[in-house]
């Protein structure tokens, strides 16, 4: 989840904070601390985080674009000039624009807006903005709430004191609501100090950057594991089931795919799987030789050499294909398999599937899965020739079952010059012939067409005129066969007109053997 | 959408009084000239539909495509009215599909024109409409049920679709207004009943239709709020293909439904005999399909404003849009797993034209297209797939945008990275082994009362009580002969004749190890040639009973199995008795770890176990002393230690009960060291093994421990 810090970088930002110490600060040192401490924290626990660093007064400017460098961007932050006025409306399309640019409109973002809650005054003003936020016109719409899903984090280098003096916290909670609630305003607590914007973002910290440890087990084996990016929780359906549902941090794998038969499946997010050590498991290699731990270069060079079960899953994944079902939570699953990211890299990676005990509809039902053992035959085949998956629906879709629609005549016309085709290549074709013609006659008494029924017997009986001399008897017999059994149809006698009745072919001296006759 | 939205229920009504007889006026031709066609045939005279039969099939294409794209929870109750209403199906699932539809459509059939018109109406189906959307759904009896105490989160909503001709504008408000009077009047009873629930909002959709050429007596008027419950709308609209292309759009309005066109779809000329009757086949030519799907299948075209432009074109109707996404001939087929966002069932408009039906068939055979969409700039961009899953398409959305897990570090660099041994072929197998298949519902039941993952899961526990991870810390699995044994033990239960089979492979070990058969006992991380041949093999028994021990509790024969084992493998009298020693240690540590998890003193008992192993092949090598080649005083680079720590220990002679591996470490360097000097004359003549040093000095003492090395280091 990339995350944009929108800097305000206005005069105000310059006002200096009354402290009794010797130094003196202004708010924007107090900001850069704060950010300083932010930054440092992703650099060490969540480095695969990309951010951006975007500067804003009256205008708005990209100071570093989306990356991990987290020196970069500590290096701009540390070299942020003071502009004129805050104008947050244009900043705020700023990161629009900057985030879907780069990442599209379908990937999460935090963004962390940092100013001293001075939001400008007249035109440009979030007070002006949100004012006139309904009398603007498609091209000119506010930019909240963001077309992407996101977090917005207000940053306020100012107690709530101060911010209810005005009423910037209020404009600042009407932004909130813009974005669906989405995200949360922090204010500083106390006096304005190092100490207190140090608590702020601490608190920031632990509500958006805390690294997600899991356990990850197959069985007895497991291994201690951290999901990057965080998973986030999620809501399906606010109204059945309004509490928003979150992973475990007890991931059990409960059996593994083939690739082929997962075949692709719609994931809400994807998430590397990365195997942490715990100190724990470096005190267990250790606890026989405490002295020659002390010798060790590094506990990661330790860890890089104890087996790790992540490793092991994702070399046998990788090798043959397969995925691992995880369970995430009650009802809720996910996979997880090896993710090339070129020829020489790849790592563990899992994907979140839609929570629900029916995920993908050709898997079925979840908890219906089970060991293959249990089957009384190797569902797989005893070379692996063969798949349970995927699981067909109970009922065909139209497109699978010929399906007959005259809403276009191309339709209808189509079905009789089947019928006809087949009429003139009777005795062979007769059973592909009586075929079309039931289908037709089905059609025709569902939609309640009785007239069709009637032209197509006119159509069969003109036909049999028309049969050359060289045409075999059996085709005339036929088709006046079938043309008598229309009409009787067309006159809705519930004796002819049964949907399930189907019309069968005549038996004739021609057709049918004697022995077929002698039953008769 | 939510759950329980509008669209969860359906209710159409349709007209079936003896008005909606009337011919449409829109002609079909049915007996068309085609090739080899006998000349001066006068072609038979058109049909032409019934109000009744546009009515029908118009309805039942809009079904079409719901059931196409929703196959569950979005449900049709179907009604027909004239002196009476005919309820044709309910809201059950089973009867949510077209066949089932047209059979019970079959049995009504066209209206009767002789019928009196004076009982005949719409307000019997209106009537029964209402009342079948108080009528719980078994999805919402279902939520209801395990909702409980919060059952009126549940919500009941519907929407009832009116096909009728009506004679004017004030009859079509009489119609509104009944409707919402029997809401009213039909609430009432519902909220006394347990078995009903009430209405809360119902959308009616009137769609009045006239034959064509004539002037409409309704007009049409957009949808509003009768009364907090009821909202309205009406449609006016020519029978035939007017009313097709008009619920068309409506059921992408009540599905929240988007329409993809496919173009250049390549087919091949040689087309079956089909295609001669075709009349506009052009068969050389690529082709378009039309596809519905959930409209979210778009959304980041939605979101980037790019649907307008090059991308689409404006339909027939004038009110839909169609995006167009380009057919990109599919490679070979390669199994891949591609990042897709999202996956919406499909159904093609025109569902029997040709076009459509080469495509959906292709992609029932197995088949998986790519798709390219066109962009403005001119560049090329994957964004969707359309594949099918066991007999149903789904139009795949692919990600095309900059992950933002690009570059992730590889696993070799993480914890474990560095490790090369993993039985990577072998856990191939196991993963194999527990693959899991689909088992129908009732089945499930039986067996334990467990459903079918928790029995995976189960397997799952099994096959992992001993699982090392990496070769050179096992040496049964890397022994063919094992192979029968080790595949039978971890069964839940095992038969008569699988315990022959492992006691077959016990007796087999027990063949090798008299005809002395090496062992692939791993040498990484052991100095030297390694461990001699009979303690390669008490380390295999070891290994062997500690797999067999982890499954004794599962039932009587796997006890079996492990008395086969502990009878069958050698033991030296005076190595029973340490056993036992360090089994009495085991049993302590096992309590310790009792407080933390199962797992853990699983752990640590497998550890104890090669402890176990360590010293009884240390106490082989003691006195050949090979192991150490080192100086004692040259620094031990941590690279060359061997895996398993405690395979250098030694044991204290004589141990007379639990000692720290501090002191057998140092008695073990002691040892050693003390064969490949002459001893201090110093030592010689110590006391207590303290000689003082340098007595002369006198303000010097406490090196004693100096050529211990780096025992105290």
């Amino acid at each position: 989840m990339p995350t944009v810090v929108m800097m305000d970088v206005s005069l105000s930002m310059t006002r200096p904070v009354v402290v009794e110490s010797s130094e003196e600060f202004q708010r924007k040192n107090l900001a850069i601390h704060g950010l300083t401490m932010l930054f440092e924290h992703m650099a060490t626990n969540y480095r695969l985080e990309f951010t951006a660093l975007l500067a804003f007064s009256s205008l708005w400017e990209l100071m570093v674009p989306f990356t991990r460098d987290y020196n970069t961007l500590q290096e701009a932050l540390n070299n942020l000039e003071d502009y004129d006025k805050t104008c947050l409306e244009a900043a705020l399309q700023g990161v629009s624009n900057v985030v879907q640019q780069e990442w599209g409109s379908g990937c999460p973002c935090q963004v962390v807006l940092v100013t001293d809650g001075s939001l400008g005054i007249g035109r440009g003003s979030l007070r002006h903005s949100l004012q006139t936020i309904k009398q603007r016109g498609e091209d000119k719409k506010f930019p909240l709430p963001f077309l992407f899903p996101s977090k917005l984090y207000v940053m306020c280098i100012a107690s709530a004191e101060e911010l209810q003096y005005g009423d910037a916290l209020e404009n600042l909670e009407q932004l909130l609501n813009l974005n669906g609630g989405e995200g949360q305003i922090f204010t500083m607590e106390g006096p304005l100090c190092l100490k207190n914007v140090q608590s702020m973002f601490g608190k920031l910290i632990d509500q958006a950057y805390s690294p997600f440890h899991a356990v990850l087990r197959c069985g007895n084996l497991s291994s201690d594991v951290q999901v990057f990016p965080r998973p986030e929780p999620i809501q399906l359906d606010e109204e059945v089931d309004p509490t928003p549902r979150t992973i475990l941090t007890e991931l059990e794998i409960v059996g593994f795919i083939e690739i082929g038969d997962i075949s692709s499946p719609p994931v809400l997010s994807r998430h590397l799987v990365l195997p942490i050590a715990v100190n724990k498991d470096v005190d267990e290699l250790g606890t026989g030789a405490p002295d020659e731990m002390e010798e060790d270069s590094s506990s990661t060079q330790m860890a890089g050499k104890s087996p790790n079960f992540c490793v092991l899953l994702h070399g046998s994944l990788k090798v043959e294909g397969m995925v691992a079902l995880v369970q995430l939570g009650p009802d809720w699953f996910g996979i997880l398999y090896s993710q090339a990211d070129s020829k020489k890299k790849s790592n563990l990676m899992m994907s979140l599937l839609e929570p629900g005990s029916e995920p993908l509809p050709w898997l079925g039902k979840i908890s219906q899965l089970g060991p293959t053992s249990d089957a009384a035959e190797n569902p797989y085949g005893e070379d692996d020739s063969k798949s349970p998956f995927p699981l067909q629906p109970k009922n065909k879709r139209s497109y699978a079952q010929n399906v007959t629609v005259w809403i276009k005549p191309s339709g209808l016309q189509t079905d009789v010059q089947k019928i006809l085709r087949n009429a003139r290549k009777l005795p062979e074709k007769t059973q592909t012939f009586y075929k079309e013609l039931n289908r037709l006659r089905k059609a025709a008494l569902a939609f309640g067409f009785w007239e069709l029924l009637k032209g197509v017997a006119d159509l069969l009986e003109r036909e049999c005129t028309l049969l050359p001399d060289t045409a075999h008897p059996d085709a005339a017999f036929q088709l006046s066969h079938a043309a008598q059994q229309l009409k009787l149809a067309s006159t809705g006698d519930s004796q002819y007109a049964a949907f399930q009745h189907n019309i069968t072919p005549m038996l004739t001296d021609f057709s049918g053997g004697a022995g077929d006759r002698d039953r008769l | 959408m939510k759950m329980f939205s509008a669209s969860h229920k359906t209710a159409f009504v349709v007209d079936h009084c003896h008005y909606m007889a009337e011919s449409c006026r829109q002609q079909v031709e049915f007996d068309m000239l085609t090739k080899n066609r006998a000349q001066g045939v006068i072609p038979l005279a058109p049909v032409s539909k019934s109000l009744w039969t546009c009515a029908v099939e118009c309805s039942m294409e809009y079904c079409r495509i719901l059931y196409d794209i929703y196959p569950t929870r979005k449900l049709v109750n179907y009604i027909v009215s004239d002196s009476d209403c005919h309820i044709l199906n309910s809201w059950n699932q089973v009867d949510q599909n077209t066949q089932e539809l047209m059979a019970r459509l079959a049995v009504v059939g066209p209206p009767n024109p002789s019928e009196d018109p004076e009982c005949c109406s719409i307000l019997h189906g209106l009537v029964a409409a209402v009342g079948s959307l108080c009528k719980l759904t078994e999805y919402q009896h279902e939520a209801r049920t395990t909702l409980m105490d919060q059952a009126e989160r549940v919500n009941n909503r519907g929407r009832i679709i009116c096909l009728t001709n009506a004679k004017s504008d004030t009859h079509v408000r009489m119609l509104e207004d009944y409707v919402q009077e029997t809401i009213l009047e039909q609430n009432k009873i519902a909220a006394a009943s347990d078995r009903l629930m009430q209405i809360q909002q119902c959308e009616l959709v009137l769609i009045h239709t006239y034959p064509f050429g004539e002037e409409t007596l309704v007009s049409d008027r957009p949808r509003k709020e009768i009364s907090s419950v009821l909202s309205s709308e009406v449609h006016s609209v020519r029978a035939g293909r007017h009313l097709a292309s008009k619920l068309n759009v409506l059921v992408q309005q009540h599905f929240d439904l988007a329409s993809t066109t496919i173009t250049n779809i390549p087919m091949k000329p040689t087309l079956n005999v089909c295609d001669q009757e075709e009349q506009h086949a052009n068969t050389s030519a690529n082709y378009d399909v039309e596809l519905l799907h959930h409209r979210d299948a778009h959304m980041e075209f939605i979101k980037s404003g790019d649907l307008h432009p090059t991308g689409s074109t404006p339909r027939d109707s004038g009110l839909k849009e169609t995006v167009t996404l380009k057919w990109c001939t599919p490679r070979t087929n390669s199994v891949e797993l591609h990042f897709c966002t999202g996956a919406y069932r499909i159904s093609p408009v025109d569902v029997n034209s040709r076009p459509s039906s080469c495509l959906t068939n292709f992609l029932l055979n197995g088949r998986s297209v790519l798709l390219e969409q066109p962009r403005k700039s001119g560049s090329k961009v994957i964004s969707h797939m359309l594949s099918s899953h066991g007999g149903e398409i789904f139009l795949h959305v692919l990600n095309c945008t900059r992950s933002t897990l690009e570059d992730p570090p590889s696993i070799s660099e993480g914890c474990g990275g560095r490790v090369t041994d993993y039985r990577i072929t072998d856990f191939g197998e196991f993963m194999r082994e527990n693959r899991l298949t689909p088992f129908p519902e009732a089945q499930g039941a039986d067996g334990a009362g467990k459903v079918p993952l928790e029995r995976a899961k189960g397997q799952l526990e099994r096959h992992t009580r001993y699982w090392p991870m990496i070769i050179s810390q096992t040496t049964i699995f890397n022994m063919q002969a094992v192979v029968p044994l080790a595949n039978l033990i971890v069964k839940e239960s095992l038969s008569e004749e699988d315990v022959l089979t492992c006691q077959k492979t016990v007796y087999n070990l027990v063949d090798m190890e008299r005809k002395n058969d090496p062992l692939p006992i791993s040498t990484v991380g052991t100095r030297g040639k390694g461990p001699k041949r009979d303690e390669q093999y008490r380390i295999m028994w070891n290994e062997l009973e500690t797999l067999v021990r982890t499954h004794v509790g599962s039932s009587e024969r796997h006890q079996r199995v492990l008395d086969c084992v502990l009878a069958c493998r050698s033991k030296p009298p005076e190595e029973e008795e340490r056993k036992k020693r360090g089994r009495k240690r085991e049993d302590r540590e096992d309590k310790a770890e009792k407080n933390g998890k199962d797992s853990e003193a699983e752990r640590s008992w497998q550890e104890s176990e090669r402890l176990k192993a360590a010293l009884e092949r240390e106490k082989d090598d003691l006195p050949e002393s090979e192991v150490i080649k080192d100086s004692p005083d040259s620094p031990e680079p941590l690279n060359k230690k061997p895996r398993l720590e405690m395979e250098e220990l030694q044991l204290p002679e004589k141990a007379k009960g639990p000692v720290s591996l501090f002191t057998m470490w140092t008695n073990r360097i002691n040892a050693a060291n003390s064969r490949k000097h002459q001893e201090f004359a110093g030592r010689i003549n110590s006391v207590n093994n303290k000689a003082e040093l340098y007595q002369h000095l006198k303000d010097e003492n406490g090196m004693d421990s100096h050529e211990n090395g780096k025992a105290t280091r």
